[in-house]
């Protein structure tokens, strides 16, 4: 045969192709140091913050010459199912951004920093942190996160359209009535052929506002022991009523499903209640957008409701380098590092750099009622800390609630479906997460 | 060596690793799905045996199950006809003797090889409801276009029109079904003086009837596996948990996915997968003994 | 014939009109969506939001191509996506043509029943293997790897491979093969310097197919590769669309539509490319599976 002689050849060729495209495939994505040097890897989500985490880093590296970095950026919506995805598959990185949402079910993967903590609370300063955020970082009395960042619930609104609609400003003593007013002086309903404009924002899909009614009612969705759901008291219900009267009854938030996407930024909504402190950087960068935040206004129950979250970096149970780990979280969390994020629009963890930014006068990035944001302090309720809270509340309470913004279900009917769905998952689930 | 030891070395030789391969990522996975289906398996700790509890708990007290089966069958019953139809319909009129038949086959197959994910969300954009193509185009008109994507009355149908765009792999299918119906039966058939339609109803609709038994079956099995389009849908919405607003479309390959990535589930998620193969196999078991009936095979 | 054919066939003008009418129309409504996603990825971001909206670009951008090329660094899951594809198709190719050739010329028993369980994996949904097959790579450590995507290519996995192959195979008369072994050629050269070029339409069927799915494979990259540098395009699309609002630069959560158009046109460029120039394998290969099915 004409080609036996290329044949082995040809074979061979073959043979190295594959083996080097088999190498080039497994080849493991752990970054591997240069002799001498330690790697951790770093999981964040990807933020405007980018280009000040990557030069936090160039610092701490230049600070630390045996230590190297390598930061993992991920998109904010895909970040929770990635990090179980590595979780599940042993492969978490040393360090990642974590919050106490997710730490009931990441509590199985992220080492207890207590005595990390206690060890070095002189030097990153531990008493500088709100005693709400040194709570919200602890379980169970253990440490488990070190807190960069928080969450607050807020009144936001935009005082271009305020003053626009001849409407006088929310105050600090504002109850959902006057919420509801303004709302409403606010609405334009497009009939003109513009795009219509709406008094306040509405929330779906998550319990970012709702909740905040349900508690402002005098309800709660969760017993104090996370055991029991409790959205089926008379409370709880009229809280989820105000929710869907904002748009059903009062006309003041649009419809279901035609909720303008990002409202606030492109001005077609004046208010959001709840909102979040991650999106203060954007509003900051978006041109032509002049907002403040106020206390939320008081419910028939109370004024307490809003959110008080946090997130801040963990580290992995099974990190061979924590101490390593543990110095970049400290760095990251420095009060200069808080001040820097805090310069660009959001609220202090710590205590100097809240005092600090309250003191500075003139124009700044933060909103100019920066004092009702940090009295709104008083006012939130942290997240229960029930392992499987993030699940339940999307699964199996979120759909009910859903279906009564749609008109399907009445609040109270609602109320009882979710708290019937999620009791009967809980006392099924359980406390099966350890 | 014998020559059936030879047959036999070589066999395995050049078999083996397909086997091996079938043995390993078909076979073993799923006894060891089927296994892990009766435990408890929260990815943090070994499974743990307990029997049915994960199928009780599905039936029973699962929020997201039924209405995931529900959303999944109704999708494949009204999916099912509308795309086999198109394809039968389609490929009849480029049965005929017809000017550039190769490219309106191009044409109408194109679509259906391009990846689903581009499709969802070439089309969430386009159904957007605030600002999307399709409601800006109704607002010129005067009309008030729905919240196609995020509204749970329109999101299922509009997944629906999205997948029918796929339709031109049966009808390629039959298209090649249709072509080998021999002219002669047509001729016998004209002259016997059956019309059009009774020449379809006689001649072709038998003759291609195993073709549309193969359609149907990989149509149901194609349905009730969606993954890609729900998935990029979803995402493409940028709805904070995957299935929409009140679980519209919550596809079961998608819940599945969710509860075993999203949630850790993964035995939970291991009996889902059970059911959702079990379901296949009856229906295919349904259509073959069915298809025994009414389809007609040679002459 | 003849006469008859002529007057059955015959067909009306007007019927004429309305079957071009009506193959027009479908064809219309099939390539809208490609149509307005070329199109609005030529387009820049006020255009797009502009009411009423345009059909064409005032003009084309073409640079949105370079910004996501370059500027987002996307040519990495083009490449990505490449590799992969390509590593699947050599092991596709590599196994499967050996074992449709076993399955067709050798006789051992129980061959039908084998063959038989390996088409019933045809059937079996990916969402059952799935788990197991997770637990099995993390434990071997191969999450966030290529090779769960490339390794069951590389052992027979292309099953719909075998089946076609074989039935190719088997219409070779087994003559030639009875000729070459007399010949003193060893059964792997009649493979590969026999059989299979005899058979370049059907293995070129394969490889299409093959790349096919996966390049539009969604599925196992979302649950395998978990780092951004190993993404494949389709994963990449989703990524772009879920990080999109903290790239555009400008301002929060607007959603650059154009780039996405963008990037999803690049995604499938390769797949019409291929398509408009080897249509006719991928027209025989779907009718292969289903006249035979």
């Amino acid at each position: 045969m004409p080609f036996r002689q290329r044949e082995p050849l040809l074979w061979l060729t073959v043979v190295l192709l594959a083996v080097t495209g088999f190498w080039w495939a497994g080849r493991s994505r752990e970054p591997r140091p240069a002799p001498g040097r330690t790697v951790i890897s770093w999981y964040v989500i990807i933020s405007p913050l980018r280009d000040l985490y990557t030069a936090e880093v160039a610092a701490f590296e230049k600070l630390h010459p045996g230590i190297e970095v390598h930061i993992f950026w991920v998109p904010g919506t895909e970040y929770n199912v990635k990090l179980k995805t590595l979780a599940a598959a042993h492969q978490l990185p040393d360090l990642f951004f974590s919050g106490d949402v997710w730490l009931s079910y990441l509590l199985p993967f992220s080492r207890d920093l207590t005595p990390l903590v206690r060890r070095d609370a002189a030097e990153f300063g531990l008493d500088d942190y709100f005693p709400a955020i040194r709570r919200a970082m602890q379980l169970d009395g253990k440490d488990y996160i070190l807190p960069e960042y928080l969450n607050l619930s807020l009144l936001y609104f935009n005082r271009r359209m305020f003053a626009a609609a001849g409407v006088p400003e929310p105050t600090a003593e504002w109850t959902w009535d006057d919420l509801v007013r303004a709302g409403q002086a606010l609405t334009h309903d497009g009939r003109d052929g513009s795009p219509p404009v709406w008094g306040s924002s509405r929330v779906e899909g998550w319990w970012g506002e709702w909740l905040i009614y349900v508690r402002q009612a005098g309800g709660k969705a969760f017993s104090p022991d996370g055991r029991r759901c409790l959205l089926d008291s008379p409370a709880a219900i009229a809280g989820l009523r105000f929710y869907l009267e904002k748009s059903s009854r009062y006309h003041f938030s649009a419809p279901a499903g035609f909720e303008p996407l990002n409202g606030f930024v492109n001005q077609r909504v004046a208010m959001i209640v709840g909102g979040h402190v991650n999106y203060w950087l954007n509003y900051n960068q978006t041109p032509g957008l002049d907002w403040d935040v106020q206390l939320l206004p008081a419910g028939p129950g109370s004024r307490s409701g809003g959110e008080l979250a946090i997130a801040g970096y963990s580290i992995s149970r099974e990190s061979r380098h924590p101490e390593e780990a543990w110095a970049l979280a400290k760095f990251l969390t420095r009060p200069e590092a808080i001040a820097s994020i805090v310069a660009r629009g959001s609220l202090s963890v710590r205590r100097s750099v809240a005092e600090a930014a309250l003191r500075q006068p003139g124009p700044r990035a933060n909103p100019h009622n920066l004092a009702a944001a940090y009295r709104q302090f008083e006012f939130g309720e942290p997240i229960p800390h029930h392992p499987n809270y993030v699940e339940i509340m999307f699964l199996v309470v979120q759909p009910e609630i859903d279906r009564m913004l749609l008109g399907e279900l009445s609040p109270a009917a609602a109320g009882r479906r979710a708290a019937a769905a999620a009791n009967a998952f809980m006392d099924t689930f359980g406390s099966a997460t350890p | 060596m014998t020559h059936r030891r030879a047959q036999s070395l070589w066999f395995w030789m050049f078999a083996g690793p397909a086997v091996a391969g079938f043995a390993a990522f078909s076979l073993w996975p799923m006894l060891e799905s089927l296994w892990l289906s009766f435990c408890q398996y929260e990815v943090v700790t070994p499974p743990r045996f307990i029997g049915l509890q994960n199928y009780a708990y599905l039936f029973a007290h699962d929020a997201s199950f039924w209405p995931s089966v529900k959303v999944t069958l109704v999708f494949t019953v009204i999916q099912l006809p509308l795309a086999v139809g198109a394809a039968l319909a389609l490929a009849l009129l480029l049965n005929q003797p017809v000017r550039g038949r190769g490219f309106w086959r191009a044409v109408y197959f194109l679509p259906s090889i391009l990846p689903q994910a581009v499709f969802a969300v070439v089309f969430g954009y386009i159904f957007q409801a605030d600002g999307g193509l399709l409601n800006r185009l109704l607002a010129l008109g005067g009309l008030h276009g729905a919240a196609w994507t995020t509204s749970p009355t329109w999101a299922l149908p509009v997944l629906i029109g999205i997948s029918l765009w796929g339709f031109g792999y049966p009808m390629v299918i039959f298209l090649g079904g249709l072509q080998n119906v021999p002219r002669e039966l047509y001729e016998a058939a004209h002259i016997d003086g059956a019309g059009a339609w009774a020449r379809f109803r006689h001649v072709t609709l038998p003759l291609i009837s195993p073709v549309i038994f193969f359609n149907v079956v990989m149509g149901v099995i194609g349905a009730l596996k969606v993954f890609d389009l729900a998935y990029a849908f979803s995402v493409a919405q940028a709805q904070p948990a995957p299935g929409g607003p009140a679980r519209a479309t919550l596809f079961y390959g998608l819940n599945l996915y969710q509860q075993a990535f999203g949630y850790f589930h993964m035995g939970l998620a291991s009996a889902m997968a059970w059911l959702l193969f079990v379901c296949i196999l009856l229906i295919t078991a349904v259509n073959f003994r069915v298809g025994r009936r009414w389809v007609h095979y040679g002459d | 014939m003849g006469i008859d054919a002529r007057t059955m066939h015959r067909r009306t003008p007007a019927a004429t009109v309305c079957l071009y009418a009506t193959l027009a129309l479908g064809a219309l409504v099939m390539l809208v969506p490609l149509a307005w996603m070329l199109l609005t990825s030529l387009k820049t971001y006020p255009e797009i939001l502009r009411n009423p909206p345009a059909w064409l670009p005032a003009s084309p951008q073409w640079r949105n191509y370079r910004t996501v090329w370059e500027g987002f660094a996307y040519y990495r899951f083009f490449l990505n996506s490449l590799f992969v594809a390509v590593m699947v198709i050599a092991g596709t190719v590599l196994t499967c043509c050996p074992a449709a050739y076993a399955f067709a010329y050798y006789e051992v028993r129980h061959k039908e029943l084998i063959f038989g369980a390996l088409l019933c994996t045809l059937m079996l949904p990916a969402q059952v293997t799935v788990i197991p097959l997770f637990k099995a790579f993390a434990a071997l450590h191969w999450v966030n790897t290529y090779l769960p995507l490339v390794v069951p290519a590389w052992l027979g996995g292309n099953v719909f491979g075998i089946f076609l192959l074989r039935q190719f195979f088997r219409t070779i008369p087994p003559s030639f093969i009875e000729a070459a072994r007399l010949d003193g050629a060893s059964e792997w050269t009649i493979l590969w310097r026999l059989v299979v070029p005899m058979s370049l339409p059907a293995v070129l069927t394969v490889v299409i197919f093959t790349f096919l799915w996966s390049w539009n494979d969604l599925f196992n990259p979302l649950v395998y590769l978990q780092s951004e540098e190993l993404c494949t395009l389709p994963v990449g699309l989703l990524y772009f669309i879920a990080r999109a609002e903290q790239l555009t630069g400008g301002s929060l959560g607007q959603t650059p539509w154009h780039l996405v158009m963008t990037l999803a046109t690049i995604m499938v460029l390769p797949v019409v490319g291929l398509f408009a120039v080897f249509q006719r394998y991928f027209v025989e290969g779907v009718a292969a599976s289903g006249v035979k099915g």
